[in-house]
């Protein structure tokens, strides 16, 4: 399928009347949910009720039932591995734990170089590792270090830095900050805001805290509004 | 409990912090340990294994000197001196002589060899065929991993020594008999780690990660999967070859192993039983300790091995 | 719920000063870690004090040593750590007493913990009333009648007898914070220790737990918050103090700590930095890491990060000024 010319309205990632199901459990049921490119957009809720799913989703990591995801308007054959690399590279993902999210065997700075590695891009590796390392506040000295070495706020520093590497156009934040003190918070959104500003991506803020959400996201939408009200 | 007297008082204002109770330097106050009448301390620090020491130090040993008795052996393992038969343990013989005369010491040694070889032999063939399977059923899933599991189920269930003399007595005997017999029916334990292993790897939001990434299904596998199950891979190796030595040994007293002018344990043992009554123990007793040291030796160093694998590498701070 | 109590319902305790009520107070509290080639630092020269019917926070970033402190009040550290100081539980030397007293009259009795995702601390075969009821014979309070305790202290914690026949894996989020509150309260202690109650749970939870607590403190009991969170804190502090690199540097008054800025604020350059990295704030992080506890600095050791610390800061430690509050620092923020 080519690429079609990315038109204003096409320039987003967009699920359309997807569906999961976990077992008897319907966790999605016909969901529209468009991320459009150049702003960040928030997505607030109680937590468990279906908003990582929606994320994981967005990120061609979770086959729905039914639906389709398109990014800038092209839409996926598959998900995970089925779904083409070119694709899976647009959008990264950053997710609520670190310490479930990296290969504890790397060090921190193979750990953010890993995808350059991955889609044969190694060359720009140090340089790239410089520019993600100052933005997210990562010292020389944090980067040799492995996993278990340092804390759960450097280790979700390393991700988001990792998310970033192949200079997605979307970037979905399911719960990124949760885990997190306020400090760091802050510091993890000011990263993205800037990345978001100076690459014209689109970003996913998913969150249970809606004060942080008012202060990050251009526009917040409501888990209610979206998947309709809960059904029992 | 019994002091309970006063009830409570509501504080008036927010209290006051209590006059500074002790103007000196805090260097000058003692230091005192956290633990009062709780029982040992555990762990505190880098205690020295010693039993862990001690292991490892025999089974360096016992491989040494089975590797090297070739070489240092002035006798010469055909001759037969039966004048010298079934003499107990002395200067001459440390270990005694069995009932053809020969050292036992030295015999044990060369039947060490041959029950390493055979051993690590076929822990190799086990653990490389369970750690294929278990991989496979890790990764594949669904119906795959559902066949594979009732096939180790069903193997499970067969006494594997059974199975073991059926497979040797379907070839002629002989060492490439008795490693495909050990191999064969010990791949299911080894099967089982790998695919928990894989399973628990592959649960973890990191592989996730390495697809979003642009990872393959061969990049994840060969960066991220195998590293994680190579370690468990080489533990139950290691732990295979004792069992391997045991069941070989079996297989050889049995006189369904190894053929008998091949100086194995098993071997030495059944030769021995042949005395047992006269009041001759040593000649079975000894090469029998020849398959208990490294057995135990191993099983030692296994739980530290277990202990290092442990994925709980985090200082002790962390509470 | 816990109003209707009273202060009769919840166990009357003696003081040790009799007619000043029960209190907690820790006097120059330290804590270390040997391990084989380094020494960790944990907690250097705490003091406090905490009386019934108020409720104190300890914030602080993650490693700061607040959880240390609170094992150490509960005699809970590990085998390599040692002890300096006192903490006076009533007339118990919390940091001298053999395991016996601890075991015996002061865990559960008078010192109860809240913990943090209770799933966690529970077994995970049995149901939530068999840990209840098991709670309050241990510890002495069921009064003949285990099944009527346990909903007692059910009741008491916001949970109805139902609830509590569900296993800790079906527990929500906000039972599951109940149910630990419930088992804190099985003893009758007047001391409750809440050791990051809130960690990964939803705002609107949190709000929910931190009124719990207000309620307990309300209701006479003494409240420890320890917390990374300084929102939580905000809801039911009456006093804040603020931990960092293991000391004490800010006990402050709660209504003075979050006041606008402008009208008030902390004084210590960290602890208004800490307010200030909240979205509702300025929302600014702070630049670099705290330091390892191995590698404490002679002086002040929010110095490399501070912006108002100069050459004498990094070299002299900071003057610790009390009465009233506390303050350890060569440069506070000017106050109106």
């Amino acid at each position: 399928m080519t690429a079609p010319a990315a038109t204003a309205a096409a320039a987003a990632l967009a699920a359309r009347g997807v569906s999961v199901r976990y077992g008897r459990h319907q966790v999605l049921s016909g969901v529209d949910f468009a991320v459009p490119a150049g702003t960040t957009t928030g997505l607030a809720g109680p937590s468990g009720c279906g908003k990582s799913t929606l994320a994981a989703v967005l990120a061609l990591l979770l086959r729905p039932h039914a639906g389709t995801v398109t990014v800038d308007g092209r839409t996926t054959p598959g998900f995970r591995y089925r779904a083409p690399r070119e694709l899976r590279t647009r959008v990264a993902i950053v997710f609520q734990q670190p310490r479930m999210a990296v290969d504890p065997r790397l060090r921190l700075r193979d750990l953010i170089t890993e995808p350059l590695r991955a889609t044969g891009r190694s060359a720009g590796a140090g340089a790239a590792l410089d520019r993600l390392a100052d933005l997210v506040g990562l010292t020389t000295e944090l980067l040799g270090r492995f996993p278990h070495e340092v804390s759960d706020g450097q280790l979700q520093r390393a991700c988001v830095a990792r998310a970033l590497v192949l200079g997605p156009r979307y970037l979905v934040c399911d719960e990124m900050t949760t885990m997190l003190d306020a400090s760091t918070q802050a510091l993890l959104v000011h990263a993205v805001r800037a990345y978001q500003r100076d690459s014209g991506a689109g970003v996913l803020a998913v969150s249970h805290d809606p004060v942080l959400l008012d202060r990050w996201c251009d526009e917040v939408r409501n888990w209610e509004q979206v998947a309709g009200p809960r059904r029992r | 409990m019994a002091e309970r007297a006063a009830p409570w008082t509501e504080p008036a204002a927010p209290p006051a912090e209590p006059a500074a109770p002790s103007t000196e330097p805090a260097a000058l106050l003692p230091w005192r340990p956290a633990r009062r009448g709780r029982g040992p301390a555990p762990r505190a620090g880098r205690r020295r294994r010693w039993g862990v020491v001690a292991a490892a130090v025999l089974l360096g040993l016992l491989t040494a000197a089975a590797l090297a008795v070739p070489l240092l052996d002035p006798t010469d393992q055909r001759l037969v001196e039966l004048a010298a038969a079934n003499r107990p343990p002395s200067w001459a013989h440390p270990l005694g002589t069995d009932e053809l005369g020969r050292d036992l010491l030295l015999r044990s040694l060369y039947g060490l060899r041959v029950s390493l070889a055979v051993g690590v032999a076929a822990a190799v063939v086990a653990t490389v065929l369970g750690g294929l399977v278990g991989l496979v059923a890790g990764v594949a899933g669904g119906w795959v991993d559902w066949l594979l599991m009732r096939l180790i189920d069903g193997m499970g269930a067969l006494p594997h020594l059974l199975a073991g003399i059926f497979i040797v007595a379907l070839f002629s005997p002989g060492v490439g008999a008795v490693v495909v017999s050990i191999g064969v029916t010990h791949w299911l334990s080894t099967a089982r780690i790998v695919r928990s292993e894989v399973l628990s790897l592959r649960g973890r939001t990191f592989v996730d990660a390495a697809i979003s990434g642009g990872a393959g299904r061969w990049r994840v596998l060969r960066r991220h999967l195998l590293p994680g199950v190579a370690p468990h891979l080489a533990l139950a190796a290691v732990l295979m070859v004792p069992h391997a030595i045991w069941h070989e040994s079996a297989l050889s007293f049995l006189g369904l192993g190894l053929p008998p002018h091949l100086a194995s344990l098993g071997n030495m043992i059944n030769d021995g039983r042949r005395t047992l009554f006269a009041g001759v123990w040593w000649p079975s007793l000894v090469p029998g300790l020849f398959i208990i040291a490294p057995t135990l030796a191993v099983s030692v160093l296994s739980l530290w091995g277990r202990d290092r694998l442990n994925p709980r590498r985090r200082t002790e701070l962390q509470l | 719920m816990t109003a209707s109590d009273g202060p009769g319902g919840v166990a009357a305790f003696g003081g040790a000063s009799a007619g000043a009520g029960p209190s907690l107070a820790v006097e120059r509290m330290s804590v270390r870690f040997r391990l084989p080639r380094e020494t960790v630092h944990a907690v250097t020269d705490v003091s406090f004090t905490l009386r019934a019917g108020e409720c104190l926070a300890l914030v602080g970033e993650s490693g700061c040593g607040k959880s240390v402190l609170a094992a150490g009040l509960l005699g809970l550290l590990p085998g390599n750590a040692e002890l300096r100081g006192r903490a006076l539980l009533d007339e118990v030397d919390l940091l001298a007493a053999p395991e016996r007293v601890l075991a015996r009259r002061i865990r559960g009795r008078r010192v109860g913990l809240v913990t943090q995702s209770p799933a966690a601390h529970l077994t995970p075969v049995r149901t939530a009333r068999a840990h209840l009821e098991e709670a309050v014979t241990e510890l002495g309070t069921a009064r003949g009648d285990p099944r009527a305790a346990a909903d007692r202290y059910a009741a008491r914690a916001g949970l109805r007898p139902a609830d509590l026949r569900r296993y800790p894996h079906q527990l929500s989020g906000g039972l599951a914070q109940r149910v630990s509150t419930a088992l804190a309260l099985a003893g009758d202690p007047w001391l409750l220790l809440a050791d990051e109650p809130t960690t990964g749970l939803d705002r609107a939870l949190v709000s929910h737990t931190m009124a719990e607590l207000g309620r307990l403190r309300d209701a006479g009991h003494g409240v420890l918050l320890i917390t990374h969170d300084l929102a939580a804190a905000r809801a039911v502090a009456d006093r804040v103090a603020v931990m960092y690199a293991g000391r004490l540097v800010e006990i402050t008054a709660a209504g003075e700590f979050f006041a606008a800025p402008g009208a008030g604020g902390p004084a210590h350059p960290y602890a208004a930095a800490l307010l200030d990295a909240l979205p509702d704030r300025g929302f600014t992080p702070l630049p670099g890491f705290p330091p390892e506890l191995t590698r404490l600095p002679d002086g002040c050791a929010f110095a490399p990060r501070c912006a108002r610390a100069d050459a004498a800061c990094a070299i002299t430690p900071p003057p610790v000024v009390r009465g009233g509050r506390l303050l350890a620092c060569h440069h506070p923020e000017g106050r109106a």
